[in-house]
């Protein structure tokens, strides 16, 4: 096949942002090529540079083996399909499709001809003199596909054809589009942030990210064999996890070497690991390599989504004192007033303030017609030390109550092997409070603080289980255990079979299913 | 309460003069004698005359304005209309005698003052309407009409153009009816003698106090303006039609 376009280097910014960062691309004759990225990504910049409607900064274009950089549009042998088509709605169906050919001094005849052609090429015969502003968005569309394909460029430019178009008549375009391509023949060149549509028209893909091309393949090599974990993550489901490839074609992840097919890397080399979630089967427990615990079902139409958790999170232990109730009552101003004593992390004194003692302490003050009174006066003294420290809340008709804070040593759970880290405090509550509450989980992290992070980089990590055996609804005063844990390793599993949540079930895959990757940036 | 001031004028220019109830006599004499004294007229025609130069000058003026402004940045297209609408914040009157000094020892035809004042006082109203009409447009139809082969020549002619019409014609009608009976702007740039339909209709009502003549004048100016705005409007649905 023959090259019709070259990028050579291409470079763009605006405002001092750069948008392309050298882009190198070959497009042969007769391809359907798409560029895939997210919005941002520079693939519709690539697209108006293509088109002459911007000037690269840097960079060639060769177009059929002449350099087109300085060539302005009206003289380039490319048409456009616009984002929102840009019909011309002074003109009616026939008048926007001849608009081209009319400029080109074509004889009445034929352009009658051809725009006739083009009609009936996008299924619109007889729309001949319909007004373009009254058309439908995919009848618009047509025309705005057959305005371009009238001139018989060589190369078309579709720039989000499809966004503005509802699920089904995107569908239906998708087809029409690639069977128009494979009638007229001639090198297609579609913008997209849409992975299915990608994978569904293309030859050939071309996935962008931040003005740099990160893979180019036909859809097949691209969902199979994705070049990173971008790549993975933006074409399809996927389940990414961190590995270390042991040896070529013996991969290990979570403590246990896997068989792959993959070859070619360094040893003890640290590697990204796709496996797609139709890939992954759910067989009775100790039937599949590995064991695992459904955490989650979701019904997708034609398949439900599991999350099986494979190996277990971190997890910390808490004490709740659950105390009777001890409202303070002030008969004189008709207002009562209520606080809990809690506990609090020792490198969190510094930035204590009065929002968090009254969150933390659950303070709230309200008079005989149940109205919230607020809070005038919160005095606390805590001292950058371990101890016990009174603190005094009230409201401007001397409601008071005092109750203790108690600085305590950080204390978290490490968990090596998942690189994570959980922390949780003890707390006091009252059986008012936890009956109250709207949303328990919620409330019980918040009353403990507790939080999880990673020990790689200190981003937080979900808090993904409370498990806790008291019945809120029915609680009595005494002390309760609580666990809070993060998710392990979840596999995502696409699968026809329905699985309840907490079934234990194994997992298996085949050695082909798992595809090792470079980490990026090496 | 729109209508009853009108009907009264119909009324005027129907009747003769002197209107106790008893005495009313219906007549078309206010209507012959417009037409019977050769004066009258030609004051129309250098009505219609002056107008419809005034509504040329300010296309020619006011569309390359409007097209310049349009392609500006957002916030100095704002201070651009701000700056077209300012001298508007000033009664009209104050400004047409501000002029007025302006233009005394200039040595300038009396037709040229009237002129001067009128496109003026006008133009603004002519580069508003196009502007709008120009902003509103689409800007990736440029693009598209650049893509299948228009140079921006052709693109201008071909698309911005027929857009702007709309705009265009509400600028004339903005300027011709103002323009065409105006009467302050001939009295205080025109030296005196130069008269207009406006100018006319003024002095009967006001000076001579012959209400039925005055209002019988008025009438048939209205009656042109309604012909020259089903005339505008022809032209519009037409300039639609032909593309």
């Amino acid at each position: 096949m023959k090259k019709i376009i070259q990028f050579k280097n291409i470079v763009k910014q605006f405002d001092n942002q750069i948008v392309l960062k050298g882009i190198n691309l070959d497009i042969y004759e007769n391809e359907f090529v798409t560029l895939l990225g997210p919005s941002g990504c520079g693939k519709t910049t690539l697209l108006r540079i293509l088109g002459g409607f911007l000037d690269a900064d840097d960079g060639e274009i060769i177009f059929d083996g002449e350099e087109i950089s300085k060539v302005p549009a009206y003289k380039r042998d490319i048409n456009t399909v616009f984002q929102k088509y840009a019909l011309f709605p002074h003109l009616n169906v026939y008048d926007n499709i001849a608009f081209g050919l009319k400029l080109k001094k074509v004889s009445k005849d034929i352009i009658e001809q051809k725009v006739n052609r083009m009609l009936s090429l996008v299924g619109l015969e007889g729309y001949a003199k319909r007004d373009v502003t009254l058309l439908s968005g995919g009848q618009q569309q047509r025309v705005a596909i057959a305005r371009a394909l009238v001139n018989e460029p060589n190369v078309l430019l579709l720039d989000e054809p499809l966004g503005a178009l509802d699920l089904k008549l995107r569908k239906e375009m998708q087809i029409e589009l690639k069977n128009i391509q494979q009638e007229v023949g001639i090198t297609f060149i579609f913008v997209t942030h849409d992975q299915e549509e990608a994978l569904t028209m293309s030859d050939k893909i071309v996935v962008m990210k931040d003005g740099e091309i990160q893979q180019v393949g036909t859809p097949t090599e691209i969902y199979n064999e994705p070049i990173n974990e971008y790549v993975a993550r933006f074409i399809g489901e996927s389940n990414i996890i961190d590995g270390i490839m042991k040896d070529d074609y013996l991969v290990n992840f979570d403590d246990h070497d896997y068989k792959c097919v993959d070859f070619g890397f360094k040893k003890n080399e640290p590697v990204d690991i796709v496996i797609r979630p139709e890939d992954i089967d759910l067989v009775p427990r100790n039937k599949g390599i590995m064991n695992g615990e459904v955490k989650s079902v979701l019904f997708k139409g034609v398949h439900y989504e599991i999350i099986v958790e494979t190996t277990s999170g971190t997890s910390k232990t808490v004490t709740m004192h659950v105390l009777g109730n001890k409202d303070i009552v002030n008969d004189e101003a008709h207002e009562k007033i209520s606080a809990s004593d809690f506990y609090m992390d020792l490198e969190d004194v510094e930035n204590l303030t009065d929002a968090i003692v009254v969150a933390r302490a659950n303070a709230q003050a309200w008079n005989n017609e149940d109205e919230d009174v607020s809070l005038a006066k919160i005095e606390y003294d805590v001292k950058n030390a371990i101890g016990t420290y009174p603190c005094t809340f009230a409201t401007a008709k001397g409601t008071e109550i005092t109750i203790n804070i108690t600085v305590v040593k950080p204390v978290y759970t490490e968990d090596k092997a998942n690189d994570e880290a959980i922390q949780a405090f003890d707390f006091y509550k009252t059986v008012d409070e936890i009956k109250e509450s709207i949303a328990l989980d919620t409330d019980l992290k918040q009353w403990a603080n507790a939080q999880a992070w990673s020990l790689e980089d200190e981003s937080p990590i979900e808090i993904w289980d409370v498990k806790y055996d008291f019945d809120d609804e029915d609680i009595k005063e005494g002390d309760y255990q609580i666990t809070f844990s993060t998710m392990g390793r979840e596999l995502k599993v696409h699968t026809t079979d329905y699985q309840e949540v907490g079934t234990k079930v194994g997992v298996l895959f085949a050695p082909e299913d798992l595809h090792v990757m470079s980490k990026m940036g090496n | 309460m729109i209508c009853l001031p009108m009907l009264m004028i119909v009324f005027y220019a129907f009747t003769t003069q002197g209107n106790e109830v008893l005495t009313l006599q219906f007549t078309l004499d206010n209507f012959l004698r417009f037409f019977e004294d050769s004066i009258f007229p030609s004051v129309l025609w250098r009505s219609l005359k002056i107008a419809i130069n005034t509504t040329l000058i300010c296309i020619a003026i006011g569309y390359p304005c409007a097209y310049v402004i349009s392609k500006l940045p957002g916030n100095k297209q704002s201070l651009m209309v701000l700056l077209i609408t300012l001298p508007m914040w000033i009664n009209m009157l104050v400004r047409t005698y501000a002029w007025r000094g302006m233009l005394n020892d200039s040595g300038l035809s009396n037709e040229m003052k009237v002129y001067i004042g009128m496109v003026y006082n006008f133009l603004p109203f002519m580069i508003l309407q196009i502007h709008t009409s120009l902003s509103k447009m689409d800007q990736s139809l440029l693009a598209a009409a650049e893509d299948l082969g228009a140079s921006k020549w052709q693109a201008f002619l071909k698309v911005t153009l027929p857009l702007s019409l709309p705009g265009v014609i509400s600028g004339i009608t903005l300027v011709f009816l103002p323009a065409v009976s105006s009467f302050f702007i001939p009295k205080l740039l025109g030296g005196g003698d130069f008269v207009l339909i406006g100018n006319l209709i003024e002095s009967y009502f006001i000076s001579t106090g012959d209400w039925n003549f005055g209002s019988a004048i008025s009438l048939i100016m209205a009656v042109i303006i309604l012909i020259s705005m089903y005339i505008t409007k022809k032209l519009d649905r037409q300039s639609k039609e032909v593309h």
